[in-house]
């Protein structure tokens, strides 16, 4: 049916054509790519994406609520203040070769270690709220982000990643201190919502990384099939 | 001593402030006072310096002022940091409407400040070359957040702000009022007024103290407080309300009676007992207050939402009361409720409970009435009633019975029952005279019955009728008494007098009246309302006794009358409506006008007026005051003009539509006559015509016979004169006939013969049948005389042969026959033969005229067909033709051998070619 090599018929170019659709046809059949028996950590990675993706659209809805609850200038699009007393928070900026040369592990491990301090800071932020229906959505949206962190810790144990250890001592309090006016808590709480939306957006770009780097060892199986099958 | 105190700012020269301050010096003293600085004490350095004085009446004049203290500093910004920017005062309270000044500072001159209150840029009044306040004056609440107020150093990543916090004015309590419901509790209740809280600030608290007791205690609810009665000791209560929060307070008191605030639980266990059709019996419980209180109920019966009786019951505990005078069958309900019967003060909550009372036997006669009309020869007596109302029913009515009484003879009753759902029901009775009751029933019983007595004499029908006059209200109708007996009257009218049936309706009236207003909403203007008044016997028979008819409001008529014109002449016609019916119009029909335009007149004909259309043409107007004209003759009209009338009535609110006019042409003044003169002549036409046509065969005969008489023929005597005069015309007796053709001519073959000649060889012939007789003598085949004769008359093609001669057949004549022609059926062969081959050229002579002469033997459709048989023809056979029609078939010209067709036998497809 193959042509002879080093002659290049008029018909060499659709039987090649037919052999490819004929592999493609039987790629779901080779069972190295039939995942069925064990999905692995792909789909976790995926449902933790889309939760992330899902957040980040929640979180928008809340920081206008609660940015016009501050009142001006923490809700005008501009403002953009120092970050004076927010130095605890984690930061979601980081280098961009930094960020490509975290190995996975590190790389959920910060995502982890990160929402549990917001998480921590936002239900703070909760008690503070003066009216019920803020209370009530922030409620929701912590309770979406403690979905969240149980779900990057899933795809650390699918992945055999340990979970970290928080360090005693080191547990994140909300607690405004005496010195704390008021003025620099709105400050803060403008701060959190910021790394807390900033975070999400890095978090989608981690696990959307992280999805492909699953997918790959599959695309390279199907590479090799259709060179087998020329 | 009396204290004079000085407060400086910035420097000790600028006093911002001087005031005394009195106070009993004891012996080691500390003395505290206190002063509020508008600025922050941050934002600028202050001074306080005092001087003394004593203040006491004992010791006499003249006081002396001691010296000033030296200036005390007091300086905060010393304890701030190096932060390059502060602002003041942090995080502040305020009460709505307050005057609030807020200041910063910088430590370095050259930074360009902006502030910023909600985001908008504020400007203040420099102090110092590093402070500037901004005063805020009356702050009004924003958000329970606080105000933000920043300031930022611009080009520098610094930023400072402060919230101020704005709280809304404390109110003093309202409607605060305090009762009891068991003396065991004081219940104080109160409206807070505006919530003062803040988020992370101390609400607006409240605290309850009692003077004559001394008792204090913090309420737990913005809106009430609960007090503890101790004992029956304390009767006089005197309390206080205190609402506070961090920035004041507000108070209001309250001085009462224990036993002057009670207010009783709720009453419960509210029940119905014995209910009946018009009787129930309610008991209630109610919450004992105290040992020797007595309770005042009040019990309200409700119907239908509304309050129809109430009750007051002085009770202590279980309550009972006979409600009465309660309609049968009808829902109400209980409602009870309690308050303090000594020392009035609020009434508990209520309870109440529906309950529907027992039925009972409908307790009014239904209202009867009849209609009585012959069906058959035989009187029919249609029962109407109305229905019961509910308060007259007393229960659901099951059904109608219908008793029927013969007076007139010794009979038993006939009962009839009618379900509830109908309110009439017919009767067939004959001539007597019937009592019949009418009986509604439920389920406690029968109604009184309604008696009404018919007969089947309708009796006087023919009464006047009378107009009368509608107005909004109604009919106002009236009536004569006849008898003096009378028991009653009865009008009696339809509502919708248009419709079948007509809803009937009647009115009982008493005996002494004699006029009523009948009015109805069904009542429509334009609508013809007949009203009869009967007189009711005091055997309860009907009488009519008047007739009335009237309309709410007369309209004008909506349509005209269907005019026909007649004994139409040239100087008048008469217009009639006959049809028109006066009764069934929207008002009562005055009259009619009759309208008449010509354009040939323009002066009204005597008896008419001119009058101009609602078009603003000008035309005749006659007016006719009697509604039952319904003719009318117009006269005087002019010969052959053409008049246009229209015939349309009139009420009292005016006159038909003025539309369709209809057009009349006058006929011509001689008309007639002509009529009388032409009519005759027309028929005297057509008798002649008739007898023509019988006597067509005659007058062919004599006109213009089929086969003219050559003796006749006017040839005959130009010849004789010009030519020879002997020649003489041959009779018949002189042929001898020798051959006889038979022509079978079939109908259904046509030949097609105006295209080519190709053509007809593909068309089917009928074959005809010839049929030859032989000579009978021999010899006569010689030459006969010659005899030659032009016909005038006929166009004859084919008629080459000689009239009267005869051609022998000879076995040669025929080439191609193989058999002798001697004998008919061998020459008939032949014949067909070439009659075959020839056909397809041969000239149609079944289409041609096909004359056969009385001698010439039959040539015409075959002519060509017979060219094989060349026999010589001794006699000389010259026919003329002597008016050449060809009927447009293809016969070939009358050549010069048209007389010589047996000479030469040639195949006639050539022939023509």
């Amino acid at each position: 049916m193959l042509p002879a090599a080093g002659e290049p018929a008029a018909g060499d170019s659709w039987g090649m054509l037919a052999c490819l659709c004929t592999v493609l046809w039987h790629l779901p059949a080779v069972p190295a790519l039939n995942r069925t028996g064990d999905p692995g950590p792909g789909p976790s990675i995926q449902k933790t994406y889309d939760l992330t993706r899902y957040l980040e659209h929640q979180l928008r809805s809340l920081a206008g609520t609660y940015l016009n609850y501050l009142g001006p200038p923490f809700n005008e699009p501009d403002f953009n203040p120092p970050r004076l007393g927010a130095e605890t928070l984690p930061r979601a900026t980081v280098n961009l070769d930094v960020w490509r040369s975290l190995n996975d592990k590190l790389r959920l491990t910060q995502n982890y270690e990160a929402y549990s301090h917001l998480l921590c800071y936002l239900r703070g932020l909760n008690r503070q709220a003066a009216t019920a229906e803020l209370r009530r959505s922030l409620a929701h949206f912590c309770t979406s982000l403690q979905g969240l962190l149980g779900s990057i810790a899933g795809v650390m144990a699918a992945l055999g990643y340990p979970l970290p250890q928080p360090l005693p001592g080191t547990e994140p309090t909300w607690a405004p201190g005496p010195a704390h006016s008021d003025f620099l808590q709105k400050m803060d709480d403008f701060w959190l919502l910021k790394e807390l939306q900033t975070w999400l957006w890095r978090s989608a770009k981690d696990f959307n990384r992280l999805k492909k780097k699953m997918q790959t060892p599959a695309a390279a199986v199907t590479l090799h099939l259709e060179a087998h099958g020329f | 001593m009396l204290f004079q105190i000085q407060i400086s700012r910035m420097k000790t020269s600028n006093v911002i402030w001087v005031g005394n301050y009195s106070t009993v010096v004891k012996r080691d003293p500390v003395l505290h006072w206190s002063w509020k600085s508008e600025l922050p004490l941050e934002c600028a350095t202050h001074f306080v310096r005092m001087r003394s004085r004593v203040d006491d009446a004992k010791i006499p004049e003249p006081r002396f002022w001691s010296n000033w203290s030296s200036w005390k500093e007091a300086d905060a910004q010393k304890s701030l940091g190096r932060d390059p920017l502060f602002l003041f005062p942090k995080d502040k309270l305020v009460e709505e409407g307050s005057n609030v000044t807020i200041c910063y500072m910088s430590r370095n001159q050259q930074d360009n400040i902006s502030c910023y209150l909600e985001g908008q840029q504020i400007h203040g009044e420099q102090l110092d070359s590093n402070v500037s306040a901004f005063k805020l004056n009356k702050v009004s609440f924003i958000r329970k957040t606080g105000t933000n107020i920043f300031c930022k150093v611009d080009q520098k990543d610094v930023i400072k702000g402060i919230v101020l916090f704005v709280s809304k004015v404390l109110e003093e309590p309202k409607d605060f009022s305090c009762e009891t419901q068991d003396f065991k509790t004081l219940t104080c209740t109160w409206d807070p007024g505006t919530d003062t809280s803040l988020p992370k600030r101390s609400s607006q608290s409240y605290t309850l103290f009692e003077s004559f007791s001394g008792k204090k205690i913090l309420c737990e609810h913005k809106n009430s407080c609960n007090w503890q009665v101790d004992s029956d000791s304390q009767e006089m209560y005197n309390f206080t309300l205190v609402a506070e929060n961090a920035l004041g307070n507000r108070s209001v008191s309250v001085l009462f009676s224990l036993t002057h605030r009670v207010h009783p639980k709720t009453p419960y266990n509210l029940f119905l007992k014995n209910v009946s059709g018009t009787k129930a019996t309610v008991t209630w419980k109610v919450h004992p207050i105290g040992n020797y209180s007595t309770l005042l109920c009040q019990l309200d019966l409700l119907g239908e939402g509304n309050v129809i009786q109430q009750h007051n019951v002085s009770i202590k505990e279980n309550g009972e009361y006979l409600l009465s005078e309660l309609e049968p069958d009808t829902e109400y309900m209980a409602r009870v409720r309690c308050a303090d019967a000594n020392h009035f003060w609020k009434w508990s909550g209520s309870i109440s409970q529906k309950f529907i009372t027992a039925e009972a036997a409908p307790s009014e006669a239904l209202d009867v009435w009849r209609n009585v009309k012959s069906v058959s020869g035989r009187p029919t007596v249609t029962l109407f009633w109305k229905p019961l109302s509910k308060l007259h029913a007393n229960g659901k009515i099951l059904s109608y019975n219908v008793t029927v009484e013969n007076l007139d003879r010794l009979s038993g009753l006939e009962v009839h029952s009618v379900p509830a759902t109908a309110n009439g029901t017919e009767l067939t009775l004959d001539q007597d005279s019937y009592q019949i009751h009418v009986t509604a029933l439920n389920s406690a019983g029968p109604s009184p019955a309604s008696v009404i007595v018919v007969s089947g004499d309708p009796g006087n029908e023919e009464v006047e009728e009378e107009r009368v006059n509608g107005t909004e209200d109604g009919f106002s109708v009236s009536w004569k008494p006849q008898s003096g007996k009378a028991i009653g009257y009865v009008v009696e009218w339809c509502d919708h007098p248009q419709d079948l049936p007509c809803d009937l309706q009647w009115k009982n009236l008493s005996s002494n009246t004699t006029s009523t207003v009948i009015s109805s909403g069904a009542f429509r203007p334009g609508v013809r309302y007949n009203f009869r008044i009967y007189e009711i016997s005091t055997e309860r028979m009907a009488y009519l006794l008047e007739k009335k008819a009237g309309y709410l409001k007369e309209l004008a008529p909506s349509d005209n009358p269907q005019v026909v014109v007649s004994n139409l002449t040239s100087h008048s016609f008469t217009l009639s409506w006959k049809d028109y019916s006066t009764d069934s119009q929207p008002g009562f029909i005055q009259g009619y006008y009759v309208y008449l335009r010509s354009k040939a007149e323009k002066e009204c004909h005597p008896g008419f007026k001119k009058a101009t259309l609602p078009d603003k043409s000008a035309c005749c107007q006659h007016r006719i005051d009697n509604p039952e004209q319904k003719t009318f003759v117009m006269e005087n009209l002019q010969p052959e003009s053409v008049y246009e009338f229209l015939v349309t009535p009139y009420t009292s609110a005016g006159s038909g539509p003025l539309d369709a006019f209809t057009k009349v042409t006058t006929p011509d003044e001689y008309s007639h006559i002509l009529i009388r003169i032409i009519l005759p002549m027309i028929v005297c036409v057509l008798l002649i015509m008739i007898t023509c046509y019988l006597k067509s065969q005659w007058m062919k005969e004599k006109c213009y016979p089929d086969i003219p008489d050559p003796y006749k023929s006017n040839v005959l005597s130009l010849i004789k004169s010009k030519e020879n005069p002997h020649l003489t015309i041959m009779n018949v007796s002189d042929c001898v006939p020798d051959a006889i053709e038979v022509i079978h001519k079939p109908e259904g073959s046509k030949i097609q013969f105006l295209g080519a000649s190709k053509s007809l060889t593909e068309t089917e012939f009928t074959k005809p049948a010839y049929l030859y007789l032989l000579p009978a003598e021999k010899n006569y085949s010689g030459p006969g005389p010659c005899i030659c004769f032009e016909n005038l008359t006929y166009n004859e093609a084919a008629a080459d042969s000689g009239s009267c001669g005869h051609f022998p057949v000879t076995p040669e004549a025929l080439p191609g026959q193989p058999g002798p022609l001697t004998s008919p059926e061998n020459l008939l062969k032949a014949l067909e033969k070439n009659y075959m081959n020839s056909l397809g050229e041969t000239a149609a002579g079944e289409a041609s005229l096909n004359y056969v002469s009385q001698l010439a033997s039959q040539m015409s459709g075959d002519k060509d067909s017979l060219p094989a048989n060349p026999p010589e023809p001794v006699l000389c056979s010259e026919y003329k033709m002597q008016m050449a029609i060809p009927l447009g078939l293809a016969s070939p010209p009358p050549a010069e051998n048209s007389g010589l067709s047996s000479t030469t036998p040639l195949d006639q497809s050539e022939h023509y070619r």
